[in-house]
C-alpha cells in the first residue's frame, strides 16, 4: 500500500473573503420604476422591452426606463445611472 | 448586474442556458454568490427577434419572481474548495499517482494530460526557486480573481512538471496576466472567442533555461521547456484564476493555443533590439511578455528578398479577420502580433529599415475591405456602432464593399518579435489588448 498526499492547487477567491448579499425584494412592483439595462447584444433590447411591457400589464403604475451605452458590456456609468434612477433593474447578459 | 445589487437595487439578469454555469462562477468571482438570475434557453444574439420575444414571454414568471421574492440560500458559498490536501491510496506509487490523476482531472484541475504529484517535498523544492516566501501574494488572477500566493503557483507548477529554475518565469507570467488590460483581460478570457495567452521570454535567461526561439510553437524535445513553463502558467490560470471551460472560459469551439506556450525571442538572429527593450527593459535584463491572441495564420513568402516585397507579403497576409465598429477611436481596428522569422527580419533590417519603420510599413499596407470585415455584425437596428461609424448605416452593402480601411488602428498596434528557424514564413496572430511585460529577475533567488 502506498499513501500519496498531494497539495491542493485551487486558490481562494478574493471576492469571497467578504461576499455581498442580494438586497431585499419588494413584495410588489406596483408603482415602481423598472430599469431595462441593455448590454448592446443583438436581440437583448427586444427581449427587455417585451419584459417591460409585460410588467406594465401585470402591475399598476409601472414606469419603464431603457438604458444602453451602445457597447458591450454596458459601461459602468450607465449601470450606475440605471441603479440610481430605478427601483429594480432587468438586464440581458451572457454574451 | 452585481453592481446594481451592490448599489442597493434588486437586479434580474437574464442569461441563456449554456451560461448558467458561467453565471454561478461569475457570481462567486465578483462577490455575490447568492445572486439570483433568470434562465432562458438560447443566446439572444443568435436567434430571430420573434424567438427573442417568445423565450422572454416564457420566462416572465421567473423575471417577476426574481424581482419580488427573496431567493432561498443557494449554498454556492459552501461549495468553495477548502484548499486541503488530497490523499490517495494505491497498490504502489504508480497506482496512487494514477488515482490522483483520475480525481484531479475529473475535477477539471488539469489540462487533460497526466499530472505529476504536487507533494509537499516537490512544492518546497519549487518555492526555493524564488526569493519570495511561500505566503507572498503575487497578484489576484483573472477571470475568477483567485489569490496567487507563491505556494499556489508552485503547486500548479509541480503538477505541470516544472523545475525550480523555471519558477521566476512562471511567477512573472502570472503577474503579467494581472497587468493586461482592464482587470487582466477578464472579459476576453470569459469570451466565446478563442482568446488565449502567449508568453514570450527575452534576456539571457531564455538560453540558460533552454527556452526554444526557433521552431518554438510546436511539440517535442526541443520545446520541452517551452511546454513545461507554458503548462505551469496555464494550470495557474485554471486553478488560481478559475479559468475552467464552460464556467469562466466560455469559448465556442476552443483552441489549442489554450495549451499555453512559452517561447523566446530569437535575439541572436534579430537585426533589431529585443522586444523587452522596446518595452522599457535593459538588454541584459530578463522579462516575459504576455500577449492575448485570437488566432494564428502562416504567411508564406515564396521568393521575395527585398524588404518591400517581404513586408508587403506579410502585410497583405495580416488583413484577415473582422473589425469592430464599437470604438470611438477614429482608426478603430485591432492589434497584430507578428512572429517574424530571421529570413524576413534580416533582409528588412539589413536594408536599413528600423523596427519602427517596419511596423509603420506593415500598418500602411495592411488594409482590408471594410464591407467584408463588418459583415459578421448587421448594422440595421444595432446600437453597437460608435458615433464615428454611424454613417455606414446609410450605405448599401455594395457601397460598403468599396471602402478600404487599415486593419490596425496605428503602427503602435503592430508588434514584431523575431522567432523561428530558417525560412521566410511569418506567423501573424490577431491580438490585444496591449501586451504586458514583467521583469523576471525580481523573482530569482537572492
Amino acid at each position: 500500500m502506498y499513501l500519496l498526499e498531494v497539495l491542493n492547487p485551487v486558490a481562494r477567491q478574493r471576492a469571497l473573503e467578504s461576499p455581498f448579499q442580494p438586497v431585499a425584494r419588494p413584495e410588489s412592483l406596483d408603482g415602481k420604476t423598472v430599469g431595462l439595462l441593455w448590454s448592446g447584444t443583438h436581440g437583448g433590447d427586444v427581449a427587455l422591452k417585451r419584459a417591460g411591457e409585460m410588467l406594465q400589464g401585470r402591475f399598476s403604475g409601472v414606469t419603464v426606463n431603457f438604458y444602453t451605452g451602445g457597447n458591450y458590456p454596458a459601461p459602468p456609468h450607465v449601470v450606475k445611472q440605471a441603479a440610481e434612477e430605478c427601483d429594480v433593474v432587468i438586464g440581458a447578459t451572457g454574451d | 448586474m452585481i453592481e446594481v445589487e451592490k448599489m442597493g437595487k434588486p437586479a434580474a439578469p437574464i442569461i441563456s442556458g449554456r451560461f448558467e454555469g458561467d453565471a454561478i462562477a461569475s457570481s462567486r468571482a465578483f462577490g455575490m454568490p447568492e445572486l439570483q438570475f433568470v434562465v432562458v434557453p438560447r443566446i439572444y444574439r443568435n436567434i430571430t427577434l420573434e424567438e427573442c420575444v417568445g423565450q422572454t414571454e416564457q420566462a416572465f414568471d421567473q423575471i417577476v419572481a426574481t424581482l419580488t421574492q427573496n431567493g432561498a440560500p443557494t449554498g454556492r458559498l459552501g461549495t468553495a474548495d477548502d484548499g486541503a490536501p488530497h490523499n490517495f491510496e494505491g497498490d504502489d506509487r504508480f497506482d496512487a499517482v494514477h488515482r490522483m490523476n483520475e480525481e484531479f482531472i475529473g475535477r477539471d484541475w488539469g489540462d487533460g494530460f497526466p499530472l505529476l504529484p504536487a507533494t509537499r517535498e516537490a512544492v518546497d523544492e519549487l518555492i526555493a526557486g524564488t526569493r519570495l516566501p511561500a505566503d507572498h501574494v503575487v497578484c489576484d488572477v483573472p477571470p475568477g480573481f483567485g489569490v496567487a500566493t507563491v505556494e499556489k503557483i508552485a503547486i500548479n507548477a509541480a503538477l505541470a512538471g516544472a523545475r525550480p529554475e523555471h519558477m521566476p518565469v512562471i511567477i512573472a507570467s502570472v503577474k503579467a496576466l494581472s497587468e493586461i488590460g482592464p482587470h487582466g483581460g477578464k472579459s476576453l478570457l470569459m469570451s466565446t472567442s478563442p482568446n488565449a495567452p502567449l508568453l514570450i521570454v527575452n534576456g539571457p535567461i531564455a538560453k540558460e533555461l533552454g527556452i526554444n526561439a526557433r521552431s518554438a510553437l510546436g511539440p517535442g524535445r526541443d520545446n520541452r521547456i517551452n511546454i513545461v513553463i507554458g503548462r505551469a502558467f496555464s494550470l495557474c490560470l485554471r486553478n488560481i484564476g478559475y479559468w475552467y471551460p464552460n464556467e469562466m472560459d466560455m469559448d465556442t469551439i476552443g483552441t489549442t493555443r489554450k495549451f499555453v506556450h512559452c517561447i523566446a525571442e530569437n535575439e541572436a538572429a534579430s537585426p533589431w533590439q529585443p522586444f523587452h527593450v522596446d518595452q522599457g527593459f535593459g538588454a541584459d535584463e530578463n522579462a516575459v511578455s504576455l500577449f492575448i491572441t485570437d488566432g494564428e495564420l502562416d504567411v508564406q513568402d515564396q521568393g521575395n528578398t527585398t524588404a518591400e516585397g517581404l513586408l508587403k507579403t506579410l502585410a497583405y497576409g495580416a488583413t484577415f479577420g473582422t473589425m469592430s465598429l464599437q470604438s470611438d477611436d477614429k482608426a478603430g481596428g485591432s492589434e497584430r502580433l507578428i512572429l517574424m522569422p530571421p529570413d524576413v527580419a534580416r533582409p528588412v533590417g539589413n536594408s536599413g529599415m528600423s523596427k519602427q519603420e517596419a511596423r509603420e510599413f506593415i500598418h500602411a499596407h495592411a488594409n482590408g475591405n471594410l464591407g467584408k470585415m463588418i459583415q459578421y455584425m448587421p448594422l440595421e437596428g444595432e446600437a453597437r456602432v460608435a458615433e464615428n461609424w454611424k454613417w455606414l448605416e446609410n450605405l448599401t452593402e455594395e457601397q460598403r464593399l468599396q471602402i478600404t480601411v487599415s486593419v490596425m488602428g496605428s503602427a503602435d498596434n503592430c508588434y514584431i518579435v523575431v522567432v523561428g528557424a530558417d525560412r521566410a514564413k511569418t506567423a501573424v496572430l490577431p491580438s490585444g489588448p496591449s501586451p504586458a511585460t514583467v521583469g523576471i529577475d525580481q523573482y530569482r533567488p537572492g
